[in-house]
C-alpha cells in the first residue's frame, strides 16, 4: 500500500506540486493550510511522512510539531520542514521541538522527491 | 461516396468536394436546402413565447430540453407572411458559428423534405435576380430532377445584427440606453 | 491535475497574497507599529517566493528573495518603517504583480518590458540598501574542507583494496522519537548503488531491564557500491547527521582513514577490525597494518574522521517559540476556506437550476393528478430544493469588499498624482453578491472612483476658498436594498453644474430647445457618448469617453446606475445590480396570454383595477390609498392584445420609485431560474432573461425599470408633440 504523506503548507500551489511529484512517485497525500488543519487531517488521516512549512496563519510549522510530538500515535512520524530562512537560529528553534529535516525553499519537486525518499519509500 | 467518407470522419464539407449532402424543405412551394452539417436536429413545433419587441421575423423562443432556442420564421424573414403553423409545420435547430461562438437557432419551415447529396456538378450560382431573395442568402442552386433548389448560405439568412432586438415599444421609439439606431430589420424582397 | 492547473492556482494565490499584502502596507502607512502588519507582508512575500521557485520563476524568486530579506530586516527591528520604506515596498508588490502576470502568460509590448526590467533592478538596488547592504550577499555556511585530500597531501597514502564505499553507521538513540526510521536510509541508499555487505551492530542494547524501547542502539558497517557523488551519498544522512555518527569512505580510501574508523568505534579497534575483515571491507594484512601505523604514530584527534560532523549543541528558544506561538495570524477562519473552480461552481448552479425547473414541473403534474398525498410529498421536494438553491446561490455569493479592496491603494496613489489630499472612506464591505457580478463591477467602479477625485474633489486650494476642510472625502458604500444591492460612488467635491451640462446637451441636440429636464434626468445627461463637461483633459479622465462605458457596462449585468448631485456639496453615482445572474424569486404574470416573470423582490402589492380604469390607455395613473400611483399598461407597452376579463394592478418599487403594471392575470410566485436570452435578443431592453415553466413554456422575465422609463419618455414625446 502506498505510504500516505501530508502536505501542510498554506500556499495551495506548493502543495499541489508537491503533491503531483509525490503522487507521481507512488506516494498518497493529504494536504492541510496550516497547522491546526495538519492536526485536524492527521485525525483521520494516517501519515508516513509529514511536510510542513513554518511560516504559516493560525498555527505556525514549529508549533504544529511541538504539538504532533504530543501524540501518540504520530510522535514517531517523520517530518520534513519547509522554510526559506536557511538560517542556524531557524533550524535550532526546530531542532528544538524536533524537527530535524529541513528542505530550504525554492526547491524544485525533484529535490523535495529526494528528500522524501530518505525518510519514507514509495 | 467520399460524402459518405466525409460525415464518417466529420470533416465538414459544405463546398467543393464532389458532393455535398443537403436536408432539403418547404417554404410554400418553393424548396430550399441547408448544408446537413448545419443541422443539429428536427422538432415538431411546439410551445412557443413570443418575445415582444423584435423583428416579426423572430417568431419567439422555444424551451429545447432546458435551453432556450429562438426562433427563426423564414418566410417571414425573407419577405413573405408571417407563417401559418399547420400539421406538417417544423423547426429545424441549426448551428451557426459566430464569433467564434457556436449560436443554436430554430428555423421555422412549412415542411421537411428529404436528406439530398446535391453534386458539386449540379450546384450553379444563383442569378443575379429572379429568386426574390437577397443574393447573399443563396449560397446555390442545384438543379434537381424535382426543380431547382435553393441552398441557403444560413449564416447570412440567420445574420445577428439584422435580427436583433429593437428597441422597446416596436422600433418607432428612442433606444432605451444609448444603443445603436433602430433599423428595420426583415429583408425586403428584391 | 497537472503542473500547468497548478500554476494558475500560484497565480490566483499570489495575486490574493499581493493584495492582502498592499492591505498590509497601507495598514502599516497607518500605523508604522503595527507588528502583525509587518508579518503579515513577510509572510506573503516568503509564500509567494516559496511557491514560485516550483515552477522555476527564478527571477521572480530573486526579486522576492531581495525583498524578503528586507522585510526580514524589518519584523526584527533592524530597519525602520518609514513613508519611503512602504512606497518602495508597494512598487515591489506591483513588480511582484507584473511577475506573475508574465507567469500567468501575460505578454507585455518588448519595450515595456525592458522598462520594467530595469525598474526591477532599481528596486532591487533601492531594497539593498534599504537594508544596508551593498549588494553583497552573506555567504551561506561554507562547505567542509575536503579532508581526505587534506590527508592525503599529507601524509603518503597506501590505499584500501576496497572497490566499495565503506560506511560506518551509529544512530543517535533519539532517531525514532524524530521520526527517523534507520531502514529507510538503507533503503534510500539502495536506489543509488548495492549494498554489498552489511554488518548490524547492537553492541550498545543494554539489558533488557534497562533497554528503553523506544530508543534505537543500532549500528551498520556497511559496503556499498555505487556510481554516485561522494556528495550524493552524503546527504542521504542529511536529516541525522546531528544525531549519529558517520563516516564516509571512498573506494580505496587511505589506509589511514580506516585506522582512524577503527581506533573511533565505540566497540573498540579491534572489534570493528574483525567486522571489517569479516565483511570483506579490509584484508586482514590490510588490518594489521593500519594498526601498525598507529603504533608508529601519534593517535589521531578525534573528530578527524572524514564527514562526520559535530552535533550542533541543542539551544533551548522556548521563549521564540512562545513569542512565535503568540504572534498568530488574526484571521483563523481562513482555513476553512475550500478553493474551488468556479465553474464547478457554475455547474452545480447550473443543475440546481434545473433541478428547480424539474420540480415545478413535478408539482404541476401533482396538481392536476390531484392526488392530495402526491402534492403534498412533492410540495416538500420543492421546499427542499428551494433550500438547496439558496445554499447553492450564496455558494457564489462574496462580499463586495473583493471590488473595494483595490481602491485603498488607487485613491493614495492617484491622490498623490492629482496633488490633493483624499480620504477613502469604506462602509458596508461585507455586503454580498453574486462573484460574477462582482468581478464584472471591479471596471465602471474604478472609473467612478477615478472620475470623483478627478473632477470631482476640488483642488485644495478651491475647498478652502470654499469653506471646506482641506481634505477632501470620497466614499464608497454598499448596501442591500429591495432585491438588488446598491453601490455607491460620493465624492464632497464640486458636484455636477447642472447648466453647464444642459447648455453642452442643447449645444449637442441632445436636448430639444424649450425642452424642461429635472435633475435627474440632467445628470442622465453625462451618459451620452462622447459627452464631458471637463475643462482640462487629464491622463485619468475627462476624454469624454468612458461614463457612457459604464453605463453599458452596468446595463449588461441587468444594472442601473443614477446620480444624486448639488452643486458646492458633491455628487453620488448610485449603482444598483441585481444580486445574482441566476436564479431569482419571481412573480408570474400574464399579458395577452403570455406569461411574464416580474422580480418578486420588486413586487409591493397587487391590486385589482378598478373598473372604472379599464381602458386601453397605454398609461395614466391610479388612487392607491390616496397615493397617484403612475400605472402602465403592459400589453400596450409590449404589443399584446390583451386577453380580456377583469385586469390587475402589480405594484412594483424600485430605488425611491414606484410604479403600476396594468396585466390581464395574477399566476403567483415562482422560482425562477434566469436562462440567459442569447446573442440575438442582447439589444433588447425591458426583457431581462427568460425561464421555464413548469409547463414546460417559455416565459420571459420583465427588466421594470426600463421598461417604466420607456413608459415615461413615450409619454413625454407623446405630449411634447401634441404641445
Amino acid at each position: 500500500m502506498a505510504k500516505t504523506i501530508l502536505i501542510v503548507d498554506d500556499s495551495a500551489s506548493l502543495r499541489q506540486v508537491v503533491s503531483i511529484a509525490l503522487k507521481g512517485a507512488g506516494y498518497d497525500t493529504v494536504e492541510a493550510c496550516d497547522g491546526q488543519d495538519g492536526l485536524n487531517k492527521l485525525k483521520a488521516h494516517k501519515a508516513h511522512l509529514i511536510i510542513s512549512d513554518v511560516n504559516m496563519p493560525v498555527m505556525d510549522g514549529l508549533t504544529f510539531v511541538a504539538e504532533l510530538k504530543k501524540l501518540s500515535e504520530h510522535r514517531f512520524t517523520p517530518v520534513i520542514m519547509l522554510t526559506t530562512e536557511a538560517g542556524e537560529a531557524m533550524k535550532q528553534r526546530g531542532q528544538a521541538v524536533g524537527a530535524k529535516a529541513w528542505v530550504v525553499k525554492p526547491f524544485q519537486p525533484a529535490q523535495m522527491l529526494l528528500a522524501v525518499a530518505k525518510l519514507v519509500q514509495p | 461516396m467520399s460524402t459518405q467518407i466525409n460525415s464518417q470522419i466529420g470533416i465538414a464539407r459544405p463546398e467543393g468536394g464532389d458532393a455535398t449532402q443537403c436536408l432539403s424543405f418547404q417554404l410554400g412551394s418553393e424548396v430550399f436546402a441547408v448544408g446537413i452539417l448545419n443541422v443539429r436536429e428536427i422538432i415538431e413545433y411546439g410551445q412557443l413565447t413570443a418575445v415582444p419587441m423584435m423583428p416579426a421575423s423572430v417568431r419567439g423562443v422555444i424551451n429545447l430540453r432546458g435551453a432556450v432556442v429562438p426562433v427563426v420564421d423564414l418566410r417571414r424573414r425573407f419577405g413573405g407572411e408571417s407563417t401559418q403553423v399547420e400539421r406538417r409545420t417544423c423547426i429545424v435547430i441549426v448551428e451557426v458559428v459566430r464569433e467564434a461562438e457556436v449560436q443554436v437557432v430554430g428555423v421555422l419551415v412549412d415542411a421537411v423534405n428529404e436528406v439530398l447529396d446535391i453534386p458539386d456538378s449540379r450546384i450553379e450560382p444563383p442569378p443575379s435576380f429572379g429568386t426574390r431573395l437577397r443574393t447573399d442568402f443563396i449560397r446555390g442552386m442545384a438543379k434537381m430532377d424535382q426543380g431547382f433548389i435553393l441552398i441557403l448560405n444560413l449564416d447570412r439568412v440567420l445574420a445577428l445584427e439584422e435580427l436583433e432586438a429593437l428597441s422597446v415599444g416596436g422600433g418607432t421609439e428612442m433606444p432605451v440606453v444609448g444603443e445603436s439606431a433602430p433599423r428595420d430589420a426583415d429583408a425586403v424582397p428584391a | 491535475m497537472n503542473v500547468d492547473e497548478v500554476l494558475q492556482t500560484f497565480v490566483a494565490e499570489a495575486r490574493e497574497l499581493l493584495l492582502g499584502m498592499e492591505d498590509s502596507l497601507l495598514a502599516l502607512e497607518q500605523d508604522p507599529a503595527d507588528g502583525e502588519a509587518i508579518a503579515a507582508t513577510f509572510r506573503a512575500i516568503h509564500t509567494i517566493k516559496g511557491s514560485a521557485g516550483l515552477f522555476s520563476l527564478d527571477e521572480l524568486v530573486a526579486f522576492a528573495h531581495v525583498a524578503e530579506t528586507l522585510l526580514d530586516r524589518v519584523r526584527s527591528g533592524q530597519v525602520a518603517v518609514n513613508g519611503e520604506l512602504i512606497a518602495l515596498l508597494l512598487e515591489c508588490g506591483d513588480q511582484l504583480g507584473l511577475m506573475v502576470g508574465q507567469a500567468a502568460g501575460e505578454t507585455l509590448a518588448e519595450d515595456t518590458a525592458a522598462a520594467h526590467a530595469a525598474r526591477r533592478a532599481d528596486l532591487v538596488a533601492a531594497l539593498q540598501s534599504h537594508c544596508g547592504d551593498t549588494g553583497a550577499t552573506v555567504a551561506t555556511t561554507a562547505p567542509a574542507t575536503d579532508e581526505p585530500s587534506r590527508l592525503a597531501a599529507e601524509e603518503e597514502v597506501e590505499r584500501a583494496h576496497n572497490q566499495a564505499w565503506h560506511i560506518s553507521l551509529r544512530f543517535g538513540p533519539d532517531v525514532m522519537k524524530l521520526g527517523m526510521d534507520p531502514s529507510a536510509f538503507l533503503r534510500y541508499l539502495g536506489t543509488l548503488g548495492t549494498i554489498t555487505h552489511i554488518t548490524p551492530l547492537w553492541d550498545r542494547l543494554p539489558p533488557a531491564d534497562e533497554m528503553d524501547p523506544e530508543c534505537c542502539y543500532l549500528g551498520f558497517e556497511l559496503d556499498f557500491l555505487s556510481d554516485a557523488s561522494r556528495e550524493a551519498i552524503d546527504s542521504t544522512f542529511d536529516f541525522v547527521r546531528d544525531d549519529c555518527r558517520i563516516a564516509i569512505l571512498p573506494p580505496r580510501a587511505a589506509l589511514g582513514d580506516y585506522l582512524r574508523l577503527m581506533a573511533e568505534a565505540p566497540e573498540g579497534t579491534d572489534r570493528l577490525g574483525e567486522i571489517l575483515v569479516a565483511s570483506g571491507a579490509l584484508t586482514a594484512a590490510e588490518v594489521e597494518r593500519a594498526l601498525d601505523r598507529q603504533r608508529r604514530a601519534a593517535p589521531p584527534r578525534l573528530g578527524e574522521i572524514l564527514t562526520q560532523e559535530a552535533g550542533v549543541p541543542p539551544v533551548l528558544v522556548q521563549a521564540a517559540l512562545d513569542k512565535q506561538a503568540k504572534v498568530r495570524d488574526s484571521k483563523p477562519a481562513a482555513s476553512r476556506f475550500v478553493r474551488v473552480d468556479a465553474d464547478k461552481l457554475e455547474e452545480l448552479i447550473n443543475q440546481v437550476g434545473e433541478l428547480v425547473i424539474a420540480g415545478a414541473s413535478a408539482g404541476l403534474l401533482a396538481q392536476r393528478n390531484g392526488n392530495g398525498a402526491l402534492i403534498e410529498a412533492v410540495a416538500l421536494v420543492e421546499r427542499q430544493v428551494e433550500v438547496i438553491r439558496d445554499r447553492a446561490l450564496s455558494l457564489r455569493m462574496v462580499e463586495i469588499g473583493e471590488s473595494f479592496n483595490r481602491f485603498p491603494r488607487v485613491v493614495r496613489d492617484v491622490s498623490r498624482e492629482l496633488g490633493k489630499d483624499i480620504e477613502l472612506v469604506i462602509t458596508g464591505a461585507e455586503t454580498e453578491l453574486d462573484k460574477t457580478v462582482v468581478e464584472k463591477i471591479g471596471d465602471p467602479l474604478m472609473h467612478l472612483v477615478r472620475n470623483a477625485m478627478d473632477h470631482g474633489i476640488e483642488p485644495t486650494e478651491a475647498r478652502l476658498a470654499a469653506g471646506k476642510p482641506a481634505r477632501g472625502r470620497l466614499g464608497l458604500n454598499a448596501y442591500h436594498e429591495s432585491g438588488s444591492i446598491v453601490i455607491e460612488v460620493a465624492d464632497d467635491g464640486g458636484g455636477l453644474k447642472r447648466d453647464k451640462i444642459l447648455a453642452k446637451a442643447r449645444e449637442r441636440g441632445l436636448v430639444a430647445p424649450g425642452q424642461v429636464l429635472d435633475d435627474r434626468e440632467v445628470f442622465a445627461l453625462i451618459f451620452e457618448p462622447g459627452f464631458s463637461t471637463a475643462d482640462q483633459v487629464t491622463n485619468l479622465s475627462g476624454r469624454g469617453v468612458g461614463m457612457d462605458v459604464v453605463k453599458r457596462n452596468i446595463a449588461a449585468l441587468r444594472g442601473s446606475i443614477d446620480i444624486d448631485s448639488r452643486e458646492g456639496a458633491g455628487t453620488t453615482m448610485r449603482i444598483r445590480l441585481p444580486l445574482t445572474l441566476a436564479i431569482i424569486d419571481g412573480f408570474l404574470i400574464q399579458v395577452g396570454g403570455s406569461p411574464f416573470v416580474v422580480p418578486l423582490d420588486l413586487v409591493q402589492e397587487c391590486v385589482e383595477l378598478p373598473a372604472c380604469d379599464q381602458r386601453a390607455q397605454p398609461s395614466h395613473y391610479l388612487d392607491l390609498r390616496g397615493e397617484a400611483l403612475p400605472c402602465l399598461n403592459l400589453g400596450h407597452l409590449l404589443d399584446l392584445e390583451s386577453s380580456g376579463g377583469r385586469q390587475n394592478v402589480v405594484v412594483v418599487k424600485y430605488g425611491n420609485r414606484r410604479a403600476g403594471l396594468v396585466v390581464d392575470r395574477l399566476l403567483g410566485e415562482f422560482q425562477t431560474v434566469i436562462k440567459p436570452l442569447g446573442q440575438m435578443f442582447r439589444h433588447l431592453r425591458g426583457i431581462a432573461g427568460s425561464t421555464i415553466l413548469g409547463s414546460g413554456e417559455v416565459a420571459l422575465i420583465l427588466d421594470v425599470p426600463p421598461l417604466v422609463q420607456q413608459a415615461a419618455d413615450q409619454e413625454a414625446r407623446r405630449l411634447g408633440r401634441l404641445g
